[in-house]
């Protein structure tokens, strides 16, 4: 049966999205512009600045450095998150709920007081981490993990809990009951917490700021500097393959998602 | 049924007390600095054996050429690495790793945010100590030595840009109030360096001295509406729009525009401030990062690294042997005494002392 959507909701939606997408748009045009300065509408049409963004050794180094933080902070906060989510589903010590506050906290802070706060304490115990990779990757990862326990807490809660017990009741060990029923159950909510873990990592500016380590600067503080001192439009060239670069991931996540579906669905008809 | 799978017990919580109390009593590495130790330069190349040197440096486009221009033959002429963080903001950093620890062993600053650290603790070495090793400091011209607290390398005198299509040309500090201006007029935000010295020069152009803070309130207030821009570049691209008739600008960025073939042109203040490029040397840098400062502040000094700076960027050598760029050079730009007698640093002691009422007043006129 086709639904219908009322027409005043229907315009509504395409003008939220519009709304959403309207920056996308102007960073892509203005990352083609011929002109000068960044400046939207562009001043003609070019691939000049694309090319300048590609011939940058200084944007090339940061793009793939904040890749490779993106997926090193992706793994550990899917790790950290989920394994929290589970913990504050299953749960029933009191202060349940403040727990969960306090493990959403760092959404809630903004992300220049959660990196200015670290860099002290980094400094204030003499770790030997302020402005390294490592209290960068950790910074990212504490801004990260709260995305992964929302989507993976809002799985949990609608997760039939007796499909494991029956599991268990039918001679399953923990872990075996855990691999077998739970973990492909919240699947989706755990991939999903990831990809947010990634793209949130990836243009993560503020907590940067103050814990990005010598010589390695994350593609946002790039921008930020050529933004600062240039202006140029190679800013937002870069900020053009950020945004394929994560449209990517996500489109690619769907997919593997599908096929996994896919092959469930084949092995439950054969 | 509904079973919970984890239940901590009470002995469950004080054996992780007791871990987390296991952890916080491991004992720091202890770091023994040896800073107390004198340092001297005598400008001669020398071996450091490795030696990594943390600078702080502005980022993108400028840390490209600075790169390429200066730090790839000083690495390898010093043989050391040097670690180059452009994550501005200074100011917080240095004071939470504290003066015993910098977090910087050199670090280039524009005055106000340098003169506010320098308030905030005993951070680098006076001028007169830098001086003592730094021998390309000899050819400095005085005001380079202004700040107190280090050595400023290359300058810009404040200027108005202003489109030459929108009327006559501007030739008085007050023309920036006439009536032909009005709606177009551009100015910084609050934490920018230029709004701070147009903020002191207001106040010496309209008031008593530079410190009439009043005389400069009511002056910005009758330039409203300001269009206000977060940076220079971004105010280049409202001239070149026509946004903006007049601009608080500084000499070289303006002449870029104007050398792009828009109709832009440049009036240098009659009180001429300059904005500055100074580079301080932190006190309690270890033994080896503190020579290689005064090696690398040396180099910074060079005539020929000035230069092929001010090709670039169009900044002018505080050094007295530099050539001024051809660029800046046919616009009457000189590098004499007589030339450079005239320039003046506002007192950024005064302003970083008075910085919250300004601040605060300021974004009330802006209406923030």
């Amino acid at each position: 049966m086709e639904r219908h959507i009322p027409l005043p909701m229907l315009i509504l939606a395409v003008l939220g999205f519009a709304f959403m997408l309207m920056p996308i748009l102007v960073v892509v045009m203005a990352g083609l512009t011929a002109g000068e300065f960044l400046t939207f509408p562009p001043q003609g049409l070019s691939l000049r600045w694309v090319a300048a963004f590609l011939q940058s050794d200084k944007y090339l180094s940061s793009f793939f450095f904040s890749f490779r933080l993106a997926v090193m902070t992706m793994i550990v906060a899917t790790i950290l998150g989920t394994a929290a989510a589970l913990f504050l589903s299953r749960t029933g010590m009191i202060g349940r709920g403040a727990m969960r506050a306090f493990f959403l906290s760092p959404v809630v802070l903004p992300g220049v007081v959660i990196g200015f706060a670290l860099f002290a304490f980094f400094i204030a115990t003499d770790m030997g981490i302020s402005r390294t990779i490592w209290g960068l990757w950790i910074g990212h990862i504490l801004y990260s993990t709260p995305y992964v326990i929302g989507t993976v807490g809002a799985a949990l809660a609608s997760y039939d809990t007796s499909l494991e017990e029956a599991a268990r009741s039918l001679g399953a060990s923990p872990w075996r009951a855990f691999r077998k029923v739970t973990l492909p159950n919240i699947s989706q909510g755990i991939q999903a917490g990831s990809i947010f873990a990634f793209i949130v990592s990836f243009g993560q500016f503020e907590v940067s700021l103050f814990l990005s380590s010598p010589n390695s600067e994350p593609l946002p503080i790039a921008m930020y500097n050529s933004l600062r001192y240039q202006f140029e439009p190679s800013a937002a060239a870069a900020g053009i393959f950020a945004i394929t670069l994560v449209t990517a991931s996500v489109l690619l996540t769907n997919r593997l998602v599908n096929i996994r579906r896919l092959l469930e669905r084949q092995q439950a008809g054969g | 049924m509904t079973r919970k799978l984890i239940r901590p017990t009470r002995r469950m919580v004080l054996r992780g007390g007791l871990g987390l109390g296991a952890a916080a009593a491991f004992p720091a590495p202890f770091i023994n600095h040896a800073w107390a130790q004198d340092v001297t330069y005598d400008g001669e190349v020398f071996d450091a054996g490795g030696a990594v040197l943390d600078i702080g440096e502005w980022g993108g486009g400028w840390e490209e050429f600075v790169r390429g221009a200066l730090i790839d033959d000083f690495e390898r002429d010093f043989n050391c690495t040097i670690n180059w963080d452009s994550s501005f903001p200074w100011f917080p950093k240095f004071v939470t790793q504290g003066a015993r620890n910098p977090v910087f062993d050199i670090c280039n600053w524009n005055l106000p945010n340098l003169i506010q650290t320098n308030q905030a603790g005993d951070f680098f070495l006076t001028v007169d100590e830098m001086r003592e090793n730094v021998p390309n400091a000899a050819d400095c011209w005085d005001f380079a030595f202004a700040s107190g607290a280090g050595i400023t390398w290359a300058y810009q005198p404040y200027v108005f840009a202003y489109r030459t299509d929108s009327g006559e040309p501007v030739n008085a500090f007050r023309d920036f109030w006439a009536p032909r201006f009005a709606n177009k007029r551009g100015a910084y935000g609050t934490e920018n360096g230029l709004m701070h010295c147009f903020f002191m020069a207001c106040a010496r152009e309209f008031g008593e001295d530079q410190y009439d803070m009043e005389a400069a309130f009511a002056a910005i207030e009758d330039a409203m509406p300001l269009k206000i821009s977060e940076f220079t570049f971004n105010m280049l691209s409202l001239l070149e729009r026509g946004e903006v008739d007049i601009a608080v600008h500084i000499e070289g960025e303006a002449l870029s525009l104007k050398r792009q073939g828009v109709p832009v042109d440049v009036w240098e203040w009659s009180s001429h401030p300059i904005l500055t490029q100074t580079k301080t040397i932190s006190r309690y840098a270890e033994p080896m990062q503190k020579r290689l400062a005064f090696a690398l502040m040396n180099r910074t000094l060079e005539p020929s690294f000035l230069e092929v700076f001010g090709d670039e960027f169009l900044w002018r050598p505080t050094n007295r042997n530099a050539a001024i760029t051809a660029s800046l050079a046919e616009e009457g730009v000189q590098n004499t005494a007589d030339a450079v007698e005239a320039f003046w640093v506002p007192d950024w002691d005064f302003f970083v002392e008075n910085k919250l009422e300004i601040t605060d007043r300021l974004n009330a006129i802006f209406g923030l």
